[in-house]
């Protein structure tokens, strides 16, 4: 089965300053793909690369492939990219001004869906995929803001399944979160791989290791080692990475 | 940095955890070396050693437990701390095995001892094959010390030549104690040494194969196993696999 | 070292206490009806009330717009070389002194006239006193804005992008209404300020005795009305100054008052 995301020798720089180095990698459809590596070395890179998202940077520029389904992804525009592959940041940030039925809808909305009955349906549906919807029912004309951190990062992920990706990157979504939001969200990324492709980025390698069926590990913009992640944790091939995932780096 | 401090408690505990492997196996091996002495010179104090020895040999097999239980609960170790860690915990059931395997030869040392007459029987199979078991227990010890995979690499064929001498020094005793050459008591103890020789001679394979785990990720007989399904495929009732 | 600095506040609040305390004591004293009706020909200030709503409100619709897309264009696309040089004229322009405007605008239209594109008439008139007025606030508002607009966190901005909005969108839609009352507070604050300039009006639209005529005549406003009831002879007019003073002042602390309102309000509604 061909790969939902191929990245061609994919490199990207910020100014003069190379971030990511000829990455060849693939994107399993249905699965989640977690890349993990030192703070630096390009993660986040990578995956902004995916969608387009690194173009939001002033300077930074990115050469290679990136294919999604087979198509080019710099030959679409950009919106149409951003539309098929979702993001969720790190920190979670619902728009301030807007209610949380707003918040979810507004990807709808704002690309011009003015049907309320549609809209009903995508926020219902987003918002249980999200794990949210039980939470959230009865006020959903509450501000975003009045929700605890997790539920925060839950209904951002709600916002970015509501205009039905195909892809959803992730970065570091878990980072800000407790251990029980965490878990919470991870089951969720459980879920998620049915209906979507899952790529995540963490800096926790047992995260990776608890929901990713395949792992990529990536050391100064480079691509070391990609497995299946139980491969990867139980007898990774390069030494490198063996170092990185037993925290003897340095 | 945390990860630093981390790593240390980790190669602390590591540390610890080798050096009362390398002590249990060290004592697993005088065990069984003690043992099929004893019992080749009918020396029942040597024999008596042995019990001392098993009794270490358990009492530092549940302390290397406790100590792997800990690395675990603590660090979740990954790649080689994780293959080395859960490698221990199981090679000490193999050693500890050994250890009672020991003790058991000894015990039938001391009813040889107490017996009214000493068997005349011409033991050298016996004594071969025990030779060809301290080695193999000897050969897999030093492979994991060590933590050399290549040296142990061939032990499932080593062990296949121990269970062909089994199988023949088995036939040997029952025609000895048919033909009367050896009284049935002895007869019997016999057999069941070379049972317990054979068992050790297992043993010391499963360390073997583990070594090579630890120290490559191989599992050997799925490789085997694997290998064996693609040359000689099974049957299947349509088509080709 | 508290003691000290308390001392230092009360030493900056002198002058703003006392200002308030005189020009109330001194200004109520003009206060009625007829202070309002009548135009400050007939020693009453309402033309000038009207004068100064009418510059405010006009400079207001133009400069609001423009300030307002200035900022976002700074805050949103302006971080190349361009966006630098646009940003440093327009904090030039905050610090030029208003009479220089006032002169910049009169000989504009000075020269307009005199090739014959405008009628030689509009160099003293309201059209003139807007273009001064709005000269001042354009920048100020831009600036502002600008601020206002940088306020809202790069993952609001992000998040918007990542749902697949077109970047306009994304701004009018989400960045710019998350940083709404910022921007309606900036826009407040320069209307104040338009509202209390004098120098500029005085080369400008001038000043008139009558109601508001057109825009292409001289207009009163308040600040000039001060100007000239204080200077003349007439102590009757020398009072009125003092009560038109209160009428201003007042109308800025109106102002003031409701950018903080709006600012609750709006926090209110989180």
């Amino acid at each position: 089965m061909p790969p939902k995301i191929h990245t061609e020798k994919l490199s990207a720089w910020y100014g003069p300053k190379r971030a990511i180095e000829d990455i060849t990698l693939d994107f399993e459809e249905h699965a989640v793909s977690a890349i993990i590596g030192p703070s630096g070395c390009g993660k986040s890179t990578l995956i902004r690369c995916l969608n387009r998202m690194h173009e939001t940077i002033p300077k930074a520029r990115a050469e290679g492939k990136v294919l999604l389904n087979d198509e080019d992804v710099y030959a679409l525009p950009a919106v149409t990219v951003r539309r098929r592959i979702g993001m969720v940041f790190q920190k979670a940030n619902p728009f301030p001004t807007m209610s949380i039925y707003e918040n979810v809808a507004a990807g709808l909305r704002l690309n011009g869906v003015r049907d309320r009955d549609k809209l009903d349906v995508a926020v219902l549906e987003s918002l249980k995929q999200a794990a949210l919807w039980d939470e959230v029912k009865d006020s959903l004309d509450k501000s975003g803001a009045s929700l605890s951190g997790g539920q925060q990062q839950r209904l951002c992920i709600a916002r970015a399944l509501a205009v039905r990706p195909e892809v959803l990157l992730m970065d570091e979504p878990c980072s800000a979160l407790d251990p029980i939001a965490t878990a919470k969200i991870e089951d969720l990324i459980f879920d998620l791989r049915k209906d979507y492709t899952v790529v995540i980025v963490t800096h926790n390698m047992q995260q990776a290791a608890r929901v990713a069926d395949t792992t990529a590990f990536l050391y100064l913009g480079k691509l070391i080692e990609t497995a299946g992640t139980r491969e990867l944790f139980e007898r990774p091939k390069e030494t490198l990475t063996e170092s990185y995932i037993t925290g003897r780096f340095g | 940095m945390p990860q630093a401090a981390e790593r240390k408690a980790l190669e602390k505990g590591l540390r610890k955890l080798n050096e009362n492997m390398v002590t249990l196996a060290e004592l697993s091996e005088l065990a069984i070396r003690k043992a099929i002495d004893g019992l080749t010179r009918f020396d029942t104090e040597v024999a008596r050693e042995v019990f001392t020895l098993d009794q270490e040999v358990y009492g530092l097999q549940l302390e290397i437990e406790r100590t792997c239980i800990d690395l675990i609960a603590l660090h979740a170790p990954v790649a080689r701390d994780l293959r080395t860690i859960t490698t221990s915990l199981k090679i000490t059931t193999d050693l500890d095995r050994i250890g009672r395997y020991a003790k058991d030869l000894s015990e039938l040392t001391l009813q040889f001892g107490s017996a009214q007459a000493r068997p005349r029987a011409d033991i050298a199979r016996i004594r071969d094959m025990a030779d060809h078991t301290i080695h193999m227990v000897d050969t897999s010890i030093d492979a994991f010390v060590k933590r050399d995979a290549e040296s142990v690499r061939n032990i499932m064929e080593v062990d296949d030549e121990v269970d062909r001498m089994h199988d023949e020094i088995f036939i040997d005793l029952v025609r000895r104690i048919e033909d009367r050459t050896l009284d049935t008591e002895s007869g019997a103890r016999y057999i069941l040494v070379n049972r317990y020789l054979e068992r050790i001679a297992d043993h010391a394979v499963n360390i073997g194969l583990r070594v090579v785990y630890m120290v490559t990720g191989d599992w050997l007989p799925r490789i085997r196993a694997a290998d064996r399904a693609k040359r000689y495929p099974k049957p299947t009732s349509g088509g080709t696999p | 070292m508290n003691l000290g600095a308390f001392f230092c506040v009360v030493i900056a609040l002198i002058p703003l206490g006392s200002l308030l305390f005189e020009a109330t004591v001194r200004g109520i004293r003009s206060i009625s009806p007829g202070f309002f009706a009548l135009t400050t020909a007939n020693g009453g200030i309402g033309n000038a009330i009207q004068g100064t709503l009418i510059l405010i409100g006009l400079t207001a619709a133009i400069a609001l717009p423009v300030g307002i897309l200035t900022g976002i264009y700074l805050a949103e696309y302006g971080k190349n070389r361009v966006g630098a040089a646009i940003r440093f004229f327009v904090d030039v322009m905050t610090q030029i002194p208003s009479i220089v405007v006032g002169i910049f605008a009169f000989s504009l239209l000075l020269e307009l006239g005199a090739i014959g594109i405008v009628s030689s008439r509009l160099v003293f008139s309201t059209t003139t006193g807007v273009i001064a007025l709005s000269t001042i606030m354009i920048p100020f508002v831009a600036r502002t804005s600008e601020e206002a607009l940088r306020l809202v966190p790069i993952s609001t901005r992000e998040s918007a992008l990542a749902l697949g909005i077109p970047r306009y969108r994304a701004i009018l839609r989400v960045v710019l209404p998350s940083a709404s009352s910022a921007v309606i507070t900036g826009a407040l604050l320069g209307i104040a300020r338009v509202g209390g300039e004098t120098a500029p009006l005085l080369m400008t639209c001038l000043g008139s005795g009558y109601w508001f005529e057109g825009l292409d005549q001289p207009c009163e406003s308040l600040p000039h009305t001060i100007y000239v009831f204080a200077l003349g002879p007439d102590s009757a007019l020398n009072q009125a100054a003092w009560g038109a003073s209160l009428i201003l002042v007042l109308m800025m602390l109106g102002i003031a008052i409701a950018s903080r309102v709006v600012i609750r309000l709006r926090a209110g509604t989180r």
